[in-house]
């Protein structure tokens, strides 16, 4: 009996033994998994920032890093024992994929700053960090002080995945030298469609009398625009429903299709603008900032006098129109998550850094008080380098006021899928509303498809 | 022996297998996803997917991990049904991990937890209700029943990267070794399942030839009772003759001689009475060698125990056995040597105690007897008491009477009486030198 108890204890103890290794082994599994977001404190706190080397607004300014190296360096005084580093060269058309890369490969820096088109792809993979948390517990933060358009473009299903951190609405340039010439009035920023379609009547014309029009009306007013203006709601919030039967909707496409007849079937564009042909085309502020200021100004919009003005209203909207904006968002597998938030919270809403904005980069800073400030005020002026009556209104209202960002996965292909809609229903002959109907139904369809719960290829 | 070595190799092979294809699909992951990372096809992965991708290395090194402590887990041998759920729990627990880490893109490891539940079966509590566990778990991990809630990145993402030959080769890999750990855990399941039919089959086979060897068994105990009973009846009828013929050679021989004798007297009385006083002598003579006859009979009848040991040691022996059978207590005393008896006074002392014994035993119901033997001169006393309850009126049966008359023979007496018991003196004197002559 005695020599049976024994055997049987060996056999538990190894049993014991066996269970021990097992969980070590378990355990061993689960850190390895979570390898990336611990934190291992050293000497020194170093946090990492992703950033591409030239400008998000397409101009070589020679100022690339400057805001992020005032930046860091306030931030290093701030908060002793913490550096911050980044990796420079990378250029702005490497930068999503060089994010990817380093996302996919876990060694994405803790901050990045991200581009609109890449936002609905990372929060929906899960690979940015909720902010809400952050916004919530700290009370130095306020977001009343951000534009409340430039904010929620970093909101996705409720949840705010990044901050923004410079950005630029989208204005129509009018060429006052033709509208000049023409006797037309540049119209006021309360202007609307009716408006924009007399002026475009107005100076379309064959100037040099050989039967085609060589003075065109407006070019790059696209239906996006036209829909924007018209205050069309064209997504329901989750991207399952789309809204194409829309009276609205009706509105606007009738409204481009009349635009589009005058110029006669020439498809005119950005080129004949810079050579002073076209009287209105809309832009980004960014582009005004770039081109308005002294030296670039000689180099692309010489020949003629030209201003910027807020979209033309629509008939049942407002002079609603596009923000673009350059986001910043924290890794969700960091390892620093407390200081990227400072750092963050210090190149996104401190106005010292914000409003260097206006000195280096062409974007317009997402802090209302910077934006609205008498300092940019007059350094927009200094920069135009004429007193051109430029109504810093017109920037707040338009960056306030822009339209709202609907935020889903596949948004980029729902709307090219709009897009063939409204190229299809401008083409055809038959009634607007039946193919708005057909168009919506084709268009729920594929929403469905790509949205719904089966996602994958 | 070799027949249970089977199902065990094929568990082996099996886990191999399952090691082989983990690391497999591990590694393709692995490989594909820092491959997107390479050529600078990133962001369309990341278009693709709907979770973010483990880093590539941790993938097949934690699945390592994961199949090690499985494994572990499988290694360990218990008859306690809780260590054995607990067992269980920590399979399922780290094999549902791994199938998460593999984009549930091969569950074939759960069927190693069915095959070892299996082969525990027959000693199992709750045998089934831990299959129907096992069992359910098995069917919900599927990839597309996860892939929507959960946003599982599927197996053909990450083989997207590859080239579309090589792609189909890996995919068809990847299904040919999961029929394959499909159809291992077939045949282990029927390999398993013969193993414990046979084994019922031989503990039923032995079962039968159990029962045969026992009506046998009983057939010759009841052949060996009758047989016993037969030569009991032979002994006695055997013993029987024997005496008939003794008494009709030495007995029936003696008294036709004294009778003829006698006879002859009666006739010669008259006539010559000298005659007769010789024929007289004669026929003492008769009488007498009849006499000695007679006690030779007797000697052949003797009890056995005398006949092979001196008296002393045959008396403690049936004491000894009389205790043993009837469980009683017996005092035994004596004083005097009980060597150098003739054989006629060794029977009657050793048939007095024996009578005695049974007596109280069977009369007296008693459970403690006395028994003394001393000598004085020349007579030897048996003085045996017991703690029966006696009888008030002795009437004197066939055995003591027997005893009186033996003693008669003898020249000795007997006496018995009541006192808390039942008494009996016994005195013989003792014929020295008789038989040493």
């Amino acid at each position: 009996m005695k020599k049976r108890d024994k055997s049987v204890d060996k056999i538990e103890r190894r049993n014991i033994w066996i269970i021990l290794l097992g969980c070590v082994m378990f355990l061993t599994a689960l850190c390895i998994m979570w390898l990336g977001s611990l934190s291992f404190s050293g000497k020194e706190e170093v946090i990492t920032i992703g950033v591409f080397s030239d400008s998000y607004w397409e101009v070589q300014n020679g100022y690339s890093y400057q805001i992020l190296e005032d930046a860091i360096d306030l931030f290093e005084e701030e908060n002793p024992g913490v550096r911050v580093e980044y990796v420079s060269g990378i250029l702005k058309e490497d930068y999503p994929e060089w994010l990817s890369e380093q996302l996919i490969l876990g060694k994405a820096p803790d901050l990045f700053l991200l581009f609109d088109e890449n936002f609905n792809d990372l929060a929906e993979i899960g690979a940015l960090k909720d902010l809400s948390v952050f916004i919530e517990k700290d009370h130095g933060f306020s977001a009343e002080s951000f534009y409340t358009s430039a904010l929620d473009c970093g909101r996705y299903e409720e949840k705010q995945y990044a901050l923004p951190y410079e950005c630029a609405p989208r204005l129509m340039f009018v060429n006052k030298t033709i509208l000049d010439t023409e006797g037309v009035e540049v119209p006021g920023g309360d202007w609307t469609w009716d408006d924009f379609y007399e002026i475009c009547k107005a100076v379309t014309r064959d100037l040099d009398g050989n039967g085609t029009p060589d003075q065109y009306g407006t070019v790059g007013y696209t239906w996006k625009d036209a829909f924007d203006a018209n205050g069309v709601k064209l997504f329901d919030e989750g991207g399952r429903e789309c809204y194409l039967t829309d009276e609205k909707v009706t509105q606007a496409i009738l409204f481009m299709e009349k635009l589009e007849g005058l110029s006669n079937g020439y498809q005119v564009t950005g080129r004949d603008f810079d050579l002073g042909k076209v009287a209105f085309q809309p832009m980004l502020f960014s582009e005004y900032r770039a081109y308005k200021s002294y030296p670039l100004s000689i180099k692309k919009y010489s020949g003629f006098d030209w201003e910027c003005l807020s979209m033309p209203a629509g008939e049942s909207g407002s002079s609603r129109s596009q923000l673009d904006t350059l986001m910043l968002a924290m890794n969700e597998n960091t390892s620093h998550a407390q200081t990227a938030w400072k750092f963050m919270k210090l190149l996104s809403a401190d106005e010292r850094i914000q409003s260097e904005i206006f000195d280096y980069s062409e974007g317009v800073s997402v802090i209302k008080e910077v934006t609205e400030s008498d300092k940019t005020l007059r350094l927009l002026i200094d920069n135009s380098g004429e007193n051109s009556g430029f109504n810093l209104d017109t920037l707040s209202n338009a960056v306030d006021h822009a339209a709202v960002v609907v935020r889903f996965r596949d948004y980029e292909e729902a709307v090219a899928e709009v897009d063939k809609a409204v190229r299809d229903i401008m083409e055809g002959s038959t009634n607007i509303s039946t193919q708005q109907i057909i168009w919506n139904r084709k268009i729920n369809t594929f929403l469905k498809n790509n949205t719904g719960d089966s996602k994958n290829p | 022996m070799n027949n249970n070595q089977m199902p065990k190799m094929v568990f082996f092979g099996m886990l191999n297998l399952n090691l082989i294809i983990i690391l497999y699909i591990s590694g393709v992951i692995a490989n594909g996803l820092s491959g997107y990372a390479r050529e600078n096809t990133a962001v369309s992965f990341l278009q693709q997917v709907h979770s973010m991708p483990m880093v590539p290395w941790k993938i097949p090194v934690m699945a390592f991990l994961l199949f090690g402590s499985l494994v572990l887990f499988l290694c360990i041998e218990t008859e306690s049904s809780f260590l054995v759920y607990i067992k269980s729990g920590l399979e399922i627990l780290v094999s549902l991990f791994l199938i998460y880490i593999l984009n549930f893109s091969y569950t074939g490891i759960l069927l190693l937890i069915l095959a070892d539940i299996i082969r525990r079966f027959p000693k199992m509590k709750w045998k089934f209700t831990a299959i129907g566990i096992v069992c359910g778990v098995y069917l919900l991990t599927d990839y597309n029943l996860f892939s929507g809630r959960w946003h599982i990145t599927s197996f053909d993402t990450y083989l997207l990267y590859y080239r579309s030959d090589v792609r189909s080769i890996m995919l068809a890999l990847r299904n040919i070794m999961n029929s394959l750990n499909m159809l291992i855990f077939i045949i282990y399941t029927i390999l398993l399942m013969r193993d414990q039919m046979s084994e019922k089959e031989r503990i039923l086979q032995l079962n039968e030839q159990l029962n045969r060897a026992n009506d046998e068994l009983q057939q010759a105990n009841k052949q060996m009772e009758e047989y016993s009973r037969e030569s009991v009846k032979n002994a006695e009828t055997r013993e029987r003759n024997r005496l008939a013929r003794e008494i009709h050679d030495t007995l029936g021989h003696t008294l036709t001689g004294i009778i003829t004798g006698l006879d002859a007297c009666v006739t010669l009385l008259d006539l010559a009475p000298e005659a007769v006083k010789e024929q007289l002598t004669v026929i003492a003579d008769v009488a007498r060698n009849g006499m000695t006859d007679v006690r030779r009979s007797v000697k052949a009848l003797r009890p056995d125990a005398l006949e092979k040991m001196e008296l002393e040691k045959a008396l403690v022996q049936m004491m000894e056995e009389s205790k043993r059978a009837s469980n009683i207590e017996i005092d035994y005393c004596c004083t005097a040597p009980l060597t150098h008896f003739n054989k006629d006074e060794e029977e009657i002392i050793y048939r007095i105690v024996q009578e005695s014994i049974t007596n109280a035993i069977r009369h007296g119901k008693a459970d403690k007897i006395l028994i003394a033997i001393s000598m004085e001169y020349n007579v030897i006393n048996i003085w045996i008491k017991d703690n029966g309850i006696g009888c008030i009126n002795i009437e004197k049966g066939f055995g003591l009477h027997h005893m009186e008359e033996r003693l008669g023979m003898l020249h000795g007496s007997l006496n018995c009486f009541n006192n808390n018991g039942f008494v009996l003196e016994a005195s013989i004197p003792i014929r020295w030198g008789e038989e040493m002559k």
